[in-house]
């Protein structure tokens, strides 16, 4: 597939060893495209779009922002705990700004299911239609947070 | 036949010419020459060989502008003002740039290739920063997931810097991680020992700079890093002194403490720190020892979640309740926070309802 000098520059921040330790796209060998055109399919599909994923993800990262490092219930069916480190992470897709570095961790008790995310994976969500490759750590799959999220 | 290997020798001859041509081009049309980088009005003058990227060019001249990712452009840290020269804004800075900073001609420094002379401004205080190579003399387990650093200087032998201040530690190369990147860490040990510099780290997930300290860094092994950087240093009053701190950002504490024993103060100091079982707890003992040392000093642990059955016996659930048990006048306390954003603001709230002062509020965020 044909890439433009930007795709390029973004597939290249994607690596492991330049803005994270391991990269944005696992062992997914598909071209950068093709992830967030098959992710998009999906969320067709399940008939949820990527902003209301990230609207919910949000919604849960401010309640745990401000839960002050421990874990904390809400709704009654979700726990939603925030481990936080030093620095900033910034978009590989080259947006402006950092985002926290800190890890979200999101039980659904009901379901008894459990993903972790950062605030940078909001922003792919929601403004690239990101998930991540397969294999990556923070590789989100919407199948299952369209599920346990609401 | 002849036809198409004609052919061939005359695009190989077009192609080999415009190949010397780019040759010949970069020898003598890409040639900046000599180049002058004004800074601050005149404060330092240096001559350069133009073609390099600022940060460079002001690196290799003992300028030292912080950057997290080695100038390539990804961590968006390395602004300057410039005040002429520069070139056109380039479509790789805009992102890291608000509309305050467009208007003022921030710019990133490594995106700035420097082609002719240039004037910037930078912050007075990056005149004092210097780049260290030391040897890591010691590391130390302080829980499962936190590391105490301490490097003996090599060249330059000493360092010069305040309780509270940071530097930022270069890694090398490892694993799939082919470049170097650097990260800040704030500067655990008493300043008057001016040859040694010790750090507490914490391992990130996923951390390029921790995981290259946590499982790649032995004892021995040179390094280099660049500061001092930062702020947030001790307020030269006699007012009482709150310090909260959880997990690594216990290391400006540490040295602040220890800089006021030193020193001789004889201020009131509690130093609560927050952590989740007591396998995050680590140097209690080095903080009991300065609750002898120091005429007024308070070492309060208290565990959110102490395991079930734990013997442990000291406080528990979240620092903020414990505040008031130990504030003796709001109007006269200072406040010395490291931390998560969320802590920062938690802590920030309470310590204003009790009657502490913003403006005596003082905080190292993570963010």
């Amino acid at each position: 597939m044909k890439q433009t000098p930007k795709e390029i520059q973004i597939i290249e921040r994607m690596q492991p060893g330049i803005l994270t330790r391991d990269g944005f796209l696992g062992y997914d060998e598909r071209h950068l495209n093709e992830i967030i055109e098959t992710d998009e399919g999906e969320l067709q599909a399940l008939g949820i779009t990527a902003e209301e994923i990230a609207d919910r993800m949000d919604f849960f990262t401010e309640r745990a922002f401000d839960s002050y490092d421990g874990p904390i219930v809400i709704e009654e069916q979700f726990q939603v705990e925030y481990k936080s480190f030093r620095g900033k992470l910034v978009c590989p897709f080259m947006h402006g700004g950092g985002y926290r570095k800190g890890i979200i961790y999101f039980t659904n008790l009901k379901h008894n299911f459990q993903v972790q995310w950062t605030p940078l994976n909001i922003h792919l969500i929601r403004e690239h239609h990101f998930f991540q490759g397969k294999g990556s750590k923070f590789r989100l799959e919407p199948r299952i947070l369209s599920k346990v999220l609401f | 036949m002849t036809f198409i290997l004609w052919n061939i020798l005359i695009v190989s001859g077009i192609s080999g010419g415009l190949a010397l041509l780019l040759v010949l081009a970069d020898m003598f049309i890409a040639n900046y020459g000599e180049c002058t980088i004004d800074i601050n009005n005149g404060k330092k003058q240096i001559k350069v060989e133009g073609g390099s990227s600022l940060l460079t060019l002001l690196g290799d001249n003992n300028l030292f502008i912080p950057s997290a990712c080695g100038g390539r452009g990804s961590c968006g840290f390395c602004k300057v003002k410039v005040l002429e020269g520069g070139g056109p804004l380039l479509p790789t800075e805009k992102p890291y740039l608000n509309a305050q900073e467009l208007k003022d001609n921030i710019r990133l420094s490594c995106q700035i290739k420097v082609k002719e002379d240039i004037k910037i401004w930078i912050p007075p205080e990056l005149f004092s920063i210097k780049r260290f190579r030391a040897k890591v003399a010691k590391i130390e387990d302080y829980t499962y997931d936190i590391k105490g650093l301490t490097f003996k200087l090599i060249e330059p032998t000493r360092i010069e810097f305040k309780a509270g201040q940071y530097v930022q530690l270069e890694t090398k190369p490892y694993a799939k991680n082919k470049s170097t990147v650097s990260r800040a860490y704030s500067i655990s040990s008493n300043p008057d020992h001016e040859d040694i510099l010790q750090l507490i780290i914490r391992r990130v997930p996923e951390g390029i700079c921790t995981t290259w300290v946590h499982d790649h860094l032995n004892e021995g092994d040179e390094i280099s890093f660049t500061g001092p950087f930062g702020d947030f240093v001790i307020q030269d009053t006699e007012a009482d002194m709150f310090f909260i701190a959880g997990g690594s950002g216990k290391a400006p504490i540490k040295s602040m403490v220890e800089y006021l024993h030193n020193h001789g103060s004889k201020r009131r100091m509690v130093y609560f720190f927050g952590a989740r079982t007591k396998k995050d707890l680590y140097l209690t003992e080095h903080f009991r020892e300065y609750e002898k040392k120091l005429p007024d000093f308070t070492y309060v642990p208290v565990l959110s979640q102490p395991e079930e059955g734990s013997d442990w016996d000291g406080r528990t659930g979240y620092v903020l309740p414990y505040f008031q048990e130990f504030m003796r006048d709001p109007a006269k306390t200072e406040a010395y926070l490291c931390g998560s954003p969320g802590m920062i603001s938690a802590v920030t709230k309470e310590l204003k309802k009790l009657g502490v002062p913003e403006d005596r509020i003082f905080y190292d965020s993570f963010a």
